[in-house]
Formats: structure tokens, sequence, C-alpha cells
């Protein structure tokens, strides 16, 4: 007992040691995560040569033609084009989706109405949906619209509904007891409470939803990266191809950063801080 | 003049089902203005069923049961609860806000008067989560009082928090209820602190009737160091005790 | 005080709200009642698009067509050679998958080492590993196979990390203290926790997958039920469109509904009970 209270911390700084431990595993870690990109591009490299770089072209030629897509500025026209369609797709999920997970999670009958239908819609494979809107539409831009729609709808209604059902019940009671109005039990409880479940259904649709937004216009867009891709690999141009792909994922990921982090910062300011970050 | 009126009061879980459970049966009592009334018993005994029913949280199976107030509006109930239920996405100051009726400045400066008469008033703009247990409480209780409700129901408020945040919790009722002079059920299964706070004590018995009645005439405020308040807390102890061995013989309780 | 006694809340019991309350609309009501009448609005609905957009096949046209196929002895063959496809993708996408994400889950250099690719992947969309793999390996099975690989196996290796690393800290800690062998902190601890997600990450993997199988079967000339879709679509016929979607989609629902969601209610029958 006693030669534990009189041991002594060494002479200089008594934590030189447990920093530079920290250091390295950050280099290693850092070491590795450059090691993952390297591994990356040697397969791919890899595939082109065993391809032959007509049917896989070498990343080198993808980042040539996806300068040169930059640099004649037509990109900006499709990008916003296919951005504006998922967003307008998402729009209508939500007003269709959220209402019906609204009723699923507070009323019993409704939760009966919907649920297999919901759960149903959510295992249909997107390809299903695109050309289902493209024959209900035509070529117009309402067809990759509607898909995106029918892609997202069935994730924001079960989420909802989920957060909905997660409700704290003492909440309300508190709020009956001091006899609040149901509108202000909706505004004050359940919304706060529905935020994050709806935000996860958004952020987990929003990976899929451009895809199949994408999706749509190659099987029949007039418009949108969708469309230049089919144009692309109907002339063989591969690298062209994957140029435009590649843009679109980059461009798609940064709007998710800037758009979707900040305003789910904002609204969940609120949450003690949490300890371990998921993922 | 009584502010609650309870009737023949009966409440079965689950009725209809094999899982029916009568867990109050036949509760008669009134409740006069401006006074403040135990409700003492074993847990499980109905207290916060009884509570909730008269809050209107919960539905009674049979039997009546009135408020009255005498402002001439819809009676106005403030209700402290066993764990704070606060909205953990409001701060404090909208947390008090939330269950008021109008925003007007009388109203908020309303809820800052009782805010600072638990001491939170630097905390006004915090969240829930940036407070203790015994701060939240705190804002439960300055909730309830700041809502000027015609009948104040508290459900074991102190019963989560240690004994000296508890002690010191109820020293601040004490005050707040003798400058108020709220009307105020007050649930609780600790015997001593219902005859520290109250002027009148009901108690239930398992299954869910009253066993007593006790009227408490103690002068305040009382202190627990008091001699007078020991000496009566120690009679209603010995009374509970009675109730117990009488619910081991049955057909003793009549 | 004041001489205006109003009774406020003259609230009813539930004894007397019972006796209010006819019985048909109790009938009305109930879960089967509410099926019911989602099956009925669901018809409802299909009818009247049909009506509205002449290019929307009608329930009527979509049974003739699927009478047609079967008739016609197109149905087994090709469904046969689509689910062949599609199982040996997702069994790979499977294996691959749980070793990839154990590997993640376990080690935070692992965790660095793969975490972009994983990424990546996950951001490829289906269509152009279709599009790619038509190219490398022709109209054979290769090419759904290696799609239906290739689209589903990042979300199996996302989910399986996750329910890896997601095994309670407290009661690794609490396994620690009371010196626990190793062998039976995996079977006792481990391998309950992260079961759940590997059902529910191969329960995604198998919505992205059959995706990625029609998309290859689409573009590629091998047959199987993307292939016979599209010609049906390319015809302008939609009505044998739609008839294969029925078709499909009852299959999908099937399995879903009798397959996986038993073995992943197994898989997490701890959980539920706990909540
Ligand atoms: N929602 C409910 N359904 C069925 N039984 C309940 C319900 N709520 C409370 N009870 C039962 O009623 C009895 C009294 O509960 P309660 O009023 O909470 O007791 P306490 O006096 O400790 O506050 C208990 O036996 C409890 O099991
Ligand atoms: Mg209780």
């Amino acid at each position: 007992m006693t030669d534990q209270l009189v041991r002594t911390a060494p002479p200089t700084d008594p934590e030189a040691g447990a920093k530079r431990t920290a250091k390295r595993r950050r280099l290693r870690l850092t070491g590795l995560v450059i090691l993952g990109w390297v591994a990356m591009f040697a397969l791919w490299e890899y595939g082109s040569w065993w391809f032959g770089s007509r049917l896989l072209p070498r990343p080198l030629e993808v980042f040539q033609a996806g300068v040169e897509i930059v640099e004649s500025g037509n990109f900006v026209t499709d990008f916003s084009a296919s951005v504006l369609k998922t967003f307008a797709g998402f729009a209508v999920a939500a007003a269709v989706g959220a209402p019906i997970g609204y009723l699923m999670g507070r009323y019993n009958y409704w939760r009966a109405f919907f649920h297999d239908g919901v759960t149903i819609a959510g295992t249909i494979p997107a390809i299903v949906y695109a050309v289902m809107s493209l024959i209900a539409f035509g070529l117009s831009n309402l067809g990759p619209i509607l898909a995106v729609a029918l892609v997202s709808a069935p994730y924001i209604a079960l989420n909802v509904a989920e957060g909905i059902r997660g409700v704290d019940k003492s909440l309300v009671t508190m709020s009956e007891a001091f006899g609040r109005t149901p509108q202000q039990i909706r505004r004050e409880v359940l919304v706060p409470t529905i935020v994050p479940f709806v935000f996860a259904a958004i952020r987990m649709c929003f990976a899929v939803a451009w895809k199949v937004e994408a999706l749509t216009e190659v099987f029949g867009g007039r418009n949108g990266v969708g469309f230049q891709i089919r144009t692309e690999y109907q002339l063989y141009d591969i690298a062209a191809v994957l140029a435009w792909m590649f843009l679109f994922i980059v461009f798609m990921l940064i709007i998710e950063r800037l758009v979707l982090a900040k305003s789910e910062a904002r609204l969940l300011a609120w949450r003690p801080q949490e300890r371990s970050s998921a993922l | 003049m009584a502010v609650l009126t309870i009737k023949n009061l009966a409440k079965t879980f689950n009725v209809g089902t094999p899982r029916a459970s009568r867990v109050l049966d036949d509760i008669s009592f009134d409740v006069r203005g401006g006074t403040f009334v135990s409700i003492v018993g074993p847990s499980g005994c109905g207290k916060s069923t009884l509570l909730n029913i008269i809050s209107g949280v919960e539905e009674h199976t049979s039997g009546d049961i009135s408020l009255t107030s005498d402002s001439g509006g819809p009676a106005r109930m403030g209700y402290v609860f066993q764990d704070p239920r606060l909205l953990p996405w409001r701060s404090v100051m909208k947390n008090m806000m939330y269950v008021q009726n109008d925003r007007s400045e009388a109203t908020v400066g309303r809820c800052r008067k009782y805010l600072e008469m638990v001491g939170l008033t630097k905390n006004a703009d915090f969240f829930p989560g940036q407070l203790s247990g015994g701060m939240q409480q705190r804002v439960g209780i300055a909730r309830a009082f700041a809502v000027e409700p015609d009948l104040l129901l508290m459900d074991e408020p102190f019963s989560h928090l240690d004994a000296i945040t508890a002690r010191g919790l109820r020293a601040q009722l004490q005050d707040i209820w003798a400058q108020s002079k709220k009307t105020v059920v007050f649930v609780t299964h600790d015997v001593v602190e219902a005859v520290e706070l109250s002027d009148r004590i009901i108690v239930l018995q398992p299954g869910g009737r009253i066993f007593e009645d006790i009227t408490i005439d103690l002068p305040r405020p009382r202190r627990q160091t008091d001699p007078t308040v020991a000496t009566l807390q120690a009679e209603v102890l010995g009374r509970l005790e009675t109730m117990k061995a009488m619910a081991r013989t049955p057909e003793a309780v009549a | 005080m004041s001489t205006t006694m109003t009774p406020v809340k003259a609230r009813r019991s539930t004894s007397e709200k019972e006796k209010a309350t006819p019985a048909w609309q109790k009938t009305l009501t109930s879960d089967r009642a509410a099926r019911v009448a989602a099956l009925l609005s669901f018809f409802l609905f299909w009818v009247v698009i049909s009506a509205l957009f002449a290019r929307v096949p009608g329930p009527v046209e979509v049974v003739q067509r699927l009478v047609d196929e079967f008739s016609r002895g197109e149905v087994f063959g090709n469904f046969g050679s689509t689910l062949y496809r599609f199982g040996v993708g997702v069994a790979l996408a499977t294996v691959v998958g749980i070793a990839v994400g154990v590997i993640m889950g376990l080690s935070q250099l692992g965790r660095a080492f793969f975490e972009s690719p994983v990424l990546v992947a996950l951001s490829i969309p289906a269509i152009i590993w279709s599009f790619l793999t038509v190219m490398w390996f022709g109209f054979g099975d290769l090419s759904p196979i290696i799609t239906t690989f290739l689209t589903s196996v990042p979300f199996v290796i996302v989910n399986v990390a996750q329910g890896v690393r997601g095994v309670s800290r407290d009661l690794r800690d609490m396994s620690t203290t009371y010196k626990v062998p190793l062998s039976r902190r995996i079977k006792d601890l481990v391998l309950p926790a992260v079961t759940g997600y590997v059902a529910a990450g191969i329960r995604f993997a198998i919505i992205i997958g059959w995706n990625g199988v029609l998309l290859a079967e689409w573009f590629g000339g091998g047959g199987g039920v993307g292939y016979r879709a599209r010609w049906w679509y390319d015809a302008n016929r939609f009505g044998g469109f739609a008839a294969w979607v029925v078709l499909f989609v009852g299959f999908i629902v099937l399995l879903d509904r009798f397959v996986l969601d038993r073995v992943i209610q197994r898989a997490f029958r701890w959980r539920d009970a706990s909540a």
C-alpha cells in the first residue's frame, strides 16, 4: 500500500511518454488511410491493365476527362438540373411520407392500414421505380422526381413512425396535466422528438436518392448527369462516363456536408455532447 | 369551500381482461381551498394513480370527481412529478413558459419570480441536460407554482433526491407555500415528510381504500428539530404500523 | 372565497364512455378492417391511375400478360437464372462483408485502411457497375453476379463493423474485471451482440442486390427477369413489364416476410425483450 503512495513521478514532463505514443499512433493511422487510397488506385491501375484501357480507363485518363468537362463549363446546367430534381423529389417524399409516418406512429388504425404497403414499397428495387416513373411520365423532368419520391417516401414514413412511437410518454402526460392543447403537444414534444429521426431518414435516403435520380435519367432523361452518362456510354467513352460519375459523387458529398450536416447541427443543439462518435 | 370533491371513485386497470386489477376502491374525500393535504401509503397502493385521475391524465372507471375554481374560469392545475419531466430541447425559461396560457409580460415576470424563489435565476437559459437532478426538480416545482394553479398536485417530488438536497427543497417548498397559500395534494410514502408539510394526512391502504384521515394542527414553520413535530411523527407512524398489522389479519378493516 | 362555483371538469368515467360506443364502430376500427381498407384503396388507386394515364396498364391487362408469360413457359427459366446469379452474388458479399466488417470493427488500424475504399464503394451507383461488368464479362452469368456483389458488399461491411464496435464497452469492462476467458467472451458477448447487425446488413444488401442483378440483366443479354422485363418495355407493351414487376415484388415480399423477418427477429430477441 505505502510504496504505491510513495512512488514518485518522473522528474521531466510526466505526460511526455504518453504524448509520444499518441503522436506515433496518429501518424500510423494517417499512414493507413493513405495506404487505403493507394491500394484503391493500384487495384484500378491493375484492372485497366488487365481489361485494357478501353474497357476500364486508367485513373489519369478519367482525371483528364473530368478536367475537360469542368473546363468546358457545361456541367453546371446538368448538375443543377440533377440536384434540383433530387431535391424536388425529396420535397414530395417528405410531404407525403412524414404525415403517413405521423399517422402510423400515433394511431393503431393507421399503423395497420399503412404498415404492409410501406414496408413492401421500401423493398422494391430502385430500377422498378425508375422504369415505372418513365412509363407514367415519358421523357420529362417529372420522371426522375417521381422516382426519387417513390424511393424515399417509405424510409421517411418508417423513420417518422418509429420516432413518434419512441416519444417520451411521461412528457406527453406532463403536458396533458398542465392542460396543453394537442397542437402545443405536437409542436413542443412530438416534433422535436422526431427531428433526429427525420434527419437520419433524410441522410440515409440522400445517398440512395441521387443515384435513383441519375438512374432514371440514364433510362430516359433529356438533361442532367444521368443523361450525360448515357450519351457518353453510347459513344463508348468510358473515361467520360466515370468522370461524370466521380464529379457527381464529389458534388453530392459536398452538398450533404454543407446543407444537411449544417442544418442538423443547428436543430439539434440541445443534445448533450455525444461521448463516442458512431462509425 | 371545497376545491376538489371525490365521491365513490374506483379505478380498475385492464377492465374486462384476465389481467384486470382493482387499484382504487370506493374513495371519497374533499379538499378545502388553501390547505395542504398529504396522501400517504405504502408503495403500490394507488397514490400515483389517484393523482393522475385528479389531473385528468388517467380515466377513472366509476364514481364522480369534480373540481371547482374560485376564479370562475376553468380550474388550473399544477403537477410536480417524481421525475423532473422537462423538455430536453427547451431552455429552463422556455420550459416554464411552455405550460403558461399566455406570453404576457406579467406571465414572464411570474416565471422569473418563482425561478428566483428556487434559486435558479442564473440558469434560466440552460438546457435541462446541463442541470443536476436537484436543480431540474426545482425547475419542476417552480413551473408548477408559476401557473398559479387552483390545485397543485405533487407526486413524491423529493424521493429521487439525496437526503440533504431533499431537506433543503422541503424547507423551500414550505416557504413558497406559506407565501402563495395554494391548495396542495401531496403524495408521499414518507410519513415524516407528510407530518412536516401538511395540514391533513389521508392514509391509503393496500387495495386502495382510505384507512384514516388525520388532521395535523401544528404551528408553522415546522422544522424537523422541533420536538412536538417529532412526537406527532412518531404517533402517526405508530398508527400506520397498526394498519399493516390489521392488513395481515383480513376482515379486520371495515 | 367567491361564490361562483363552476364545476369545470365534469369528467365521464370509462364505464360511462364504454356504454356510449356502438358495436359497429368497434368493428370498423379494428386492425383487420384497416388492412382490408388499405388493400381496397390500393386497388382503387391503381384502377384510377390506369384510367387517367393511357400508358399505365390496368389490373386486367396485367393479369392477362401474366397468364401469357406462364403459358409461354418464360417464367421459371428466367426466374431461375436471376435467382442463381443473385444468390451467388449475395453469398459472396456476405462472406467478404463479414470478414472485412469484423476487421474494421475490432481494430482501429483496420478501420483506417478500409474506411476510404468502403466510402467510395458505397457511393458508386449500381448502374455504373452494370455498364462496366457487361463490357468486361459479356452477356453471361458473371456480369450480374459481380454487379450484385459489388453493389451490396459495402452495406454488409458497414453494418457488421457497426455491430462489432457497438459491443458495449461497459460489458467488455465487466468481463475484464471478472476475468472471463476470451472464448466465452466471444461466444456469450460478441456473437450475440453482432448477429442482429449482420442479419440487418444482409437484409439491406439483399434489397440493394436485387437492384444490381436486375440492372445488369437489363443491359446484358443473357436472359433473366431484368432481360425479360426490358423486352416488354422495348416492345412498348407496359402490361408485360408490370406483370414481371408483380411477380418479382411478390417473390421479394414472400422472401422478406417468411425468411428474413424470422431470422432477424430471432437474432434481435434479446433486444426486444428488454425494450
Ligand atoms: N397502466 C397500468 N396498468 C396496469 N396496472 C397499473 C398501471 N399503472 C399502475 N398500475 C398498478 O396500480 C397499482 C398502483 O400503482 P401506483 O398508483 O403507481 O402506486 P403508488 O402508490 O406507488 O404510486 C400498482 O399495483 C401498479 O402495478
Ligand atoms: Mg407512485
